[in-house]
């Protein structure tokens, strides 16, 4: 597990304060009949205390396998981390026994999944699984003292009724409500890092503002640094301090929400802005697609991965991959291409 | 000329589900009111949206409109003839001139026939062609209309990404030579970068064909645009209408405006988000039991006694804007409409 990334730079190291999470070189893939899928592919990036960093891309392009292979979740086999270094805290989390790795799930870096009905036990109460992590991490102890826990967490993410609502089954809870549950029980043990992988894809938009705002008001008050992971370019405007781009694998393009979308520099950025539409332009603005398709990740193509959609696209694009490379205190691409020349 | 510009006119359009008590039961245990008292029209040529949160009646109502599912009562009148008065012969002779597009290309789609029979399939239908070779003539300029390669006409489903396979169903859809397209969520699964190419695709269609869209939608940015006018329900009802500019420049009805300040705007800048709305509180309840009077009363800011007591009407802003609000009733003492 070696192959760090030359992007520990001097910059990195006098501009900011030390990472919770530093992620470097992290190479993911699922072994098939047909060949690897490279679902990570050398993938670097930070997360700081306190920030909200977002991941966004289109679905397959590698986001929650990112996400899964920080807390060490991929099923192996068919997947396998073959290579880079997840730092977190201090700790190499790749080389953390099973032991060690699951004292930190939950504990330290509390995971929030889209179908919140997946990750709950159906047979067990809200307020049976809230206890749980309390018991076994935090060793709560008594009754009366677990159940007052239990309820403040759910007052917390305002479930309304919670002495009524502590002792419902899963499946009697709204979309929206097991959504909170899932954020009470990952808060239960007062995570420094929260993982939320498409928290409210599936719920309506008025339900999805209530949780997100949820969330940044929690990060916030407890200085929690979250990872949201998201393929909704509006979601990440609104609640990310810092924003990674991600493409069949890699992360192309990283900035503050500013940069991101005032002044994207990689050319995929490019077109995800001008593939959407935009609540502030002129209603009926022609959209400018993507042309093509997201590339099949067992079969990438030599070079950037972009550069068969790409219309900025050189004989080097298609030869050679594009490491992240530092625009501006917060701003990297991998691109080889100079935009603001090309255009 | 006025009487037919209008393509398709819905009046008071309800559709009930009775919920079955138990498999040997014959009493329902209640009733879903999915649909409760509809009544829009479309333009010809023009987009309508219909919007609102999931369990809304938006994909019922699409359905009524083709009679697809059975409507309990009112009425649906395309070019003239009334939908819901009709037999299953006179029905399948009017179905050419509607059809859907669904959200789920993957399901949508038998994946044990070939995209040549999955697009060729309405020309049987309705006897469209009268050899082979027309047949397959045409399938392969519906194929070239939705920018799809002839020579994919002998492959299968499976074959294709999930724009491609939302292509085919809207070749489907063309086959016949539809006035009106239902499109339910027809763009929604689609990542942005695919979403944009389909949209685009839709656009161009209804200029060179002149169709009529009714588009199902929740993403209220994919709606603004690309429909003319939007139908905003909730709770089986439709609480307001207005012209594109109208519904998000200036909402009225008070579930319009929690709607609105909720998507999250494509933009850093915290001045170019709307204010998320602080009342907007808990979620949509259950349609088994609908609140009393406005449906949208327990989670109504504004929510004074009436609104739990009588449903509101409708009322005529004028412009083709329409809001079910107590709030702009000039009946109701303390109203916008009265001070
Ligand atoms: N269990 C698996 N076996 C094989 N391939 C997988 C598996 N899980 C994920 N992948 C592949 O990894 C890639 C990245 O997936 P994922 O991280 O889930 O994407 P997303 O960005 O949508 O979250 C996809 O191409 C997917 O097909
Ligand atoms: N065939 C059916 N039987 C019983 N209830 C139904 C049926 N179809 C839809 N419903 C219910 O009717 C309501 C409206 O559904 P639908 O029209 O699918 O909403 P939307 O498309 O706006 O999400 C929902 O509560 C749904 O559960
Ligand atoms: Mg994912
Ligand atoms: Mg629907």
């Amino acid at each position: 597990m070696a192959s760090v990334q030359a992007e520990t730079t001097a910059a990195e190291a006098t501009a900011a304060p030390a990472p919770l999470l530093r992620v470097r070189g992290l190479k993911t893939v699922f072994r098939q009949e047909h060949g690897e899928v490279n679902a990570v592919n050398g993938v670097n990036f930070d997360v700081r205390p306190g920030e909200t960093v977002a991941i966004v891309g289109e679905s397959g392009s590698g986001k929650s396998i990112t996400a899964m292979s920080i807390l060490r979740l991929i099923p192996s086999p068919p997947g396998e981390i073959v290579d880079g270094e997840i730092e977190f805290a201090g700790r190499d989390l790749l080389s953390l026994s099973e032991e060690e790795i699951r004292l930190v799930r939950g504990n330290e870096i509390a995971m929030i999944f889209q179908e919140p009905m997946s990750s709950l036990n159906p047979v067990l109460t809200i307020g049976q699984q809230l206890a749980e992590p309390l018991i076994v991490h935090k060793r709560v102890q008594g009754k009366k003292a677990i159940r007052e826990r239990c309820l403040e967490l759910l007052r917390q993410v305002r479930i309304p009724d919670p002495e009524r609502r502590l002792d419902c089954y899963p499946h009697e809870f709204s979309g929206g409500m097991r959504q909170r549950a899932m954020i009470a029980m990952g808060l239960a043990c007062e995570p420094r890092l929260i993982i939320a992988d498409e928290p409210t894809t599936a719920l309506d938009v008025t339900v999805q503002a209530q949780i997100l705002e949820l969330l940044k008001e929690l990060t916030r008050t407890r200085g929690t640094s979250m990872i949201l992971i998201t393929h909704d370019l509006g979601v990440v405007a609104r609640y990310a301090d810092r924003i990674n781009v991600m493409y069949a694998g890699r992360i192309v393009e990283r900035g503050t929400a500013q940069e991101i979308f005032n002044s994207p520099k990689h050319p995929y950025t490019i077109g995800l802005m001008e593939s959407m539409p935009r609540l502030n332009q002129p209603a009926g603005t022609r959209l400018k697609p993507i042309p093509g398709q997201p590339p099949d990740l067992s079969k990438l193509p030599r070079g950037c991965a972009f550069s068969p959609r790409c219309r900025f696209a050189t004989e080097r694009c298609r030869q050679e991959t594009p490491e992240l490379t530092q625009l501006s205190a917060e701003h990297w691409k991998a691109c080889w291409v100079d935009i603001d020349e090309a255009v | 000329m006025k009487q037919s510009d209008v393509l398709l006119q819905v009046t008071d359009l309800k559709v009930h589900f009775p919920l079955g008590g138990g498999l040997l039961s014959r009493r329902p245990r209640g009733t879903v009111k999915a649909v409760d008292g509809v009544s829009f029209h479309v333009n010809r040529g023009e987009t309508l949206g219909l919007v609102g949160e999931s369990g809304c009646g938006k994909s019922t109502t699409g359905l009524a409109v083709l009679r697809l599912v059975e409507p309990t009562s009112g009425k649906v009148v395309l070019n003239g003839q009334d939908i819901t008065a009709m037999n299953r012969r006179e029905l399948r002779a009017v179905r050419r001139q509607m059809q859907m597009v669904y959200q789920d290309p993957f399901g949508a789609l038998n994946p044990r026939m070939r995209v040549l029979d999955i697009i060729g399939e309405p020309l049987v239908v309705h006897k469209l062609t009268r050899s082979k070779a027309e047949y397959r003539e045409r399938v392969y300029e519906l194929l070239n209309l939705v920018g799809l390669n002839p020579n994919m006409a002998e492959r299968y489903p499976h074959e294709f990404s999930g724009g491609q396979r939302q292509r085919i169903g809207i070749a489907r859809a063309l086959a016949a030579n539809p006035e009106l397209i239902v499109c339910d969520e027809s763009v929604s699964a689609l990542d942005v970068s695919i979403q944009a190419q389909v949209i685009n695709l839709l656009e161009d269609l209804q200029k060179q064909l002149n169709l009529t869209y009714l588009f199902i939608a929740h993403d209220l940015a994919v709606v603004r645009h690309i429909c003319d006018r939007i139908v905003v329900m909730y709770l089986g009802r439709i609480v307001e209408i207005a012209p594109r500019e109208e519904l998000y420049e200036n909402p009225r009805h008070p579930y319009t405006q929690a709607l609105l300040s909720a998507i999250p705007v494509p933009d850093p800048d915290p001045a170019a988000q709307r204010p998320l709305d602080p009342a907007l509180q808990g979620e949509v309840p259950s349609p088994l039991d609908p609140p009393a009077g406005c449906p949208f009363h327990p989670r109504c800011r504004f929510a004074r006694p009436e609104c739990s007591q009588r449903a509101p009407v409708t009322v005529d802003l004028g412009g083709g804007h329409s809001v079910a609000c107590h709030l702009y009733d000039p009946a109701v003492a303390g109203s916008a409409a009265a001070v």
